[in-house]
């Protein structure tokens, strides 16, 4: 079988002008609330810095391992509702609760994942999803706990507190954008960690040829298992956080299909199984929802003189376009699977590389 | 024993319709190897379809399915030819991803153009049943479990006697060795595509007088239709069908004894059951 693409098979590593632009990306984020204090671009980046984990999380078994869970949902919700019901129930402070939430989301991970390993192609596909609509389901009905349909309303989260003085008070969006960045630089370094050891040279080895993988004394369902725990455990943590941000959970927004859809998207929009792939995906993504929330496009169709924004097709789209993102998300996958299967970032590189080569064939003549 | 047997027949009697949705989803597959997870967004399609005839041109829902029939088969083939035709031979998940993501385009520009508002088909029948004993039985549900039952017994006449039903199924078996038999696939996967849209277009459209219409109600019918596939063996027309039944009473079984919240579970468990244990299904070869 020949390599799918030259992006997923060339050396592994990151080229010393990647590490140069990363470190210089971080420094640049760190001091990014420093210059700008208006709260919806900390809102924005945020928002960018939680898909950017999610997307990096699946990446690790979807993009290197090729297991393709649509069922990451399960472990987001299991993050968020651990983390929110123990301090709203029984106050216990979100920092110690991320202990239970990402113990149980490593538990959960490993059984699920032993039984549904043991299922290939579209049928794990399909039982991925079944396990996230039964952790939906369980929100929903296990009232006591979950408080159902009608979701958890927190009342506010407590500042931290060493020795009488408070370090860090939660009342502002500052504190999350850096929690945030912090996670996200270790999810991708752990990306990077991953892409070059020997786990990761196992799963890619399962995602090319699970039976070949297998002859070669590879366990399978042991190293898709450690590599669905380590996603599972940055999944529900980006789960708690995104709870303890937006201060409100329910079983649709926490445990819903659709977050699976939007964890997929972002890694495979990007690029899946390569390290900056997830980015890409987030901004993408992160950019076009929020281009249609804000009206956005629409406005750009009005001053473009497309659309007249007192006809009735500009009331049209003013009125609905804002709660259309998951259409846009469609299309865009839609779009990604048809002409660029190795996602965005898959087809700069293949543009470059064809661009280098021609180069190449120019001066060699 | 009065609630077993109540139970028992109004999943019967549900089962009909799901049987259709889980042929039509298995029929694609069949010939394809694809899994469409936008098949309960053409169930919705069906439904919506069902209701503006319904509301506009006053056609009875049970009337209505010789026209949504054809509209949607139209749509599925059109479907097939423009879009899935692409990814025939792409790896499974980025085949499922492109259901999914047509799934996504499907419901979210029909709550674009009709807003999520719910809508119901109120028929002089909706509401109406009768006592067979000790048992009511729902009028719309049994006159749609009849049609059901019609449809499956045109559809079983198509796919064995006449020339193309065979076609179809000798696709489904072997698709190169059909080809070698001078069978045209490509237009036995358009037409396999617009007959899988259909069947679940007339299921939406029977069940339209019987449940809340709007934009999402396709998603668990998609997870549903799996579940039916998969219990009566991947590709396999009577799996489908008994497996439709089967789903229908388990969910209004369990709904009754352990509670309604819970009877989606039950199935889902079920389903990871059946993956785990039997995989190859009731009627079907092992393809795990």
């Amino acid at each position: 079988m020949p390599p799918r693409t030259r992006t997923r098979t060339r050396a592994r590593g990151l080229s010393a002008f990647s590490i140069v632009a990363f470190i210089a990306a971080v420094v640049l984020l760190a001091l990014f609330p420093k210059f700008v204090e208006n709260p919806y671009a900390v809102h924005l980046m945020v928002t960018f810095f939680l898909a950017v984990i999610m997307g990096e999380a699946w990446n690790l078994i979807g993009g290197y391992g090729g297991q393709y869970s649509v069922g990451h949902a399960a472990y987001f919700g299991i993050g968020a509702y651990t983390v929110l019901v123990l301090l709203q129930t029984n106050g216990v402070a979100p920092w110690w609760g991320l202990l239970p939430a990402l113990a149980l989301a490593l538990g959960v991970a490993a059984i699920v994942g032993s039984i549904t390993f043991r299922l290939r192609g579209p049928y794990f596909v399909l039982a991925s999803i079944a396990v996230a609509e039964i952790f939906r389901l369980v929100a929903l009905n296990w009232k006591s706990a979950t408080n159902g349909a009608e979701g958890i309303l927190l009342s506010g989260v407590p500042p931290i507190v060493i020795g009488g003085t408070e370090i860090v008070n939660f009342s502002s969006k500052v504190p999350f954008y850096y929690m945030g960045l912090a996670l996200a630089v270790l999810t991708v370094l752990v990306t990077v960690w991953f892409q070059g050891s020997k786990l990761g040279y196992y799963l890619q080895a399962i995602r090319e040829d699970q039976d070949a993988a297998n002859s070669l004394g590879i366990p399978l369902t042991f190293y898709k298992n450690i590599a669905l725990m380590i996603s599972a455990f940055f999944t529900a943590w980006a789960g708690a956080l995104y709870g303890l941000y937006v201060g409100f959970i329910d079983p649709q927004t926490a445990v819903g299909l659709d977050i699976s859809v939007q964890i997929v998207l972002t890694a495979i929009i990007g690029g899946i199984g390569t390290v900056f792939g997830p980015v890409v995906g987030a901004a993408i993504l992160v950019a076009l929802s929020e281009a249609l929330r804000s009206n956005a496009i629409t406005d750009l169709l009005v001053a473009g003189g497309l659309v007249s924004e007192t006809s009735s097709i500009g009331i049209f789209l003013k009125d609905h376009l804002s709660h259309a993102h998951m259409l846009i998300y469609g299309f865009l996958v839609a779009i990604v699977i048809l002409f660029m299967p190795d996602g965005v970032l898959g087809a700069v590189n293949n543009a470059a590389r064809r661009r280098r080569a021609r180069a190449a064939a120019g001066g060699a003549r | 024993m009065t609630i077993f047997l109540q139970s028992l027949l109004s999943g019967i009697l549900i089962g009909g319709a799901y049987a259709l949705i889980g042929v039509g989803l298995t029929i694609i597959f069949g010939v394809m190897r694809i899994i469409n997870f936008a098949h309960g967004d053409l169930v919705m399609l069906g439904m919506y379809a069902s209701y503006f005839l319904f509301t506009l041109g006053n056609v009875d829902p049970f009337v209505s399915i010789v026209f949504v029939f054809p509209l949607l088969f139209l749509f599925g083939a059109i479907l097939q030819k423009t879009v899935i035709n692409r990814v025939l031979n792409a790896l499974p998940q980025n085949q499922i991803l492109l259901t999914i993501g047509i799934g996504l385009i499907l419901s979210n520009t029909m709550m674009l153009l009709f807003t999520s508002d719910y809508r119901i088909i109120s028929t002089s029948y909706s509401s109406g049943s009768f006592r067979l004993g000790e048992i009511s039985v729902s009028t719309p549900l049994l006159l749609s479990f009849g049609i059901t039952g019609l449809v499956t017994a045109i559809l079983y006449w198509f796919l064995l006697k006449t020339d193309t039903g065979q076609a179809i199924r000798a696709t489904a078996q072997d698709r190169d060795a059909a080809q070698l038999m001078g069978v045209n696939v490509k237009r036995m996967s358009v037409l396999a595509t617009g007959l899988g849209a259909g069947l679940a277009a007339v299921a939406g459209a029977l069940i339209s007088p019987t449940y809340y219409i709007f934009p999402q109600v396709g998603q668990p019918f998609t997870l549903k239709a799996f579940v039916i596939v998969v219990l009566g063996g991947m590709g396999s027309v009577m799996g489908a069908t008994v497996g439709g039944i089967i789903i229908g009473a388990t969910e209004s079984l369990a709904g009754a004894y352990i509670s309604s919240g819970l009877k989606d579970l039950v199935v889902y468990v079920l389903f990871l059951l059946i993956l785990l244990f039997k995989p190859a299904g009731l009627f079907g070869k092992s393809r795990v």
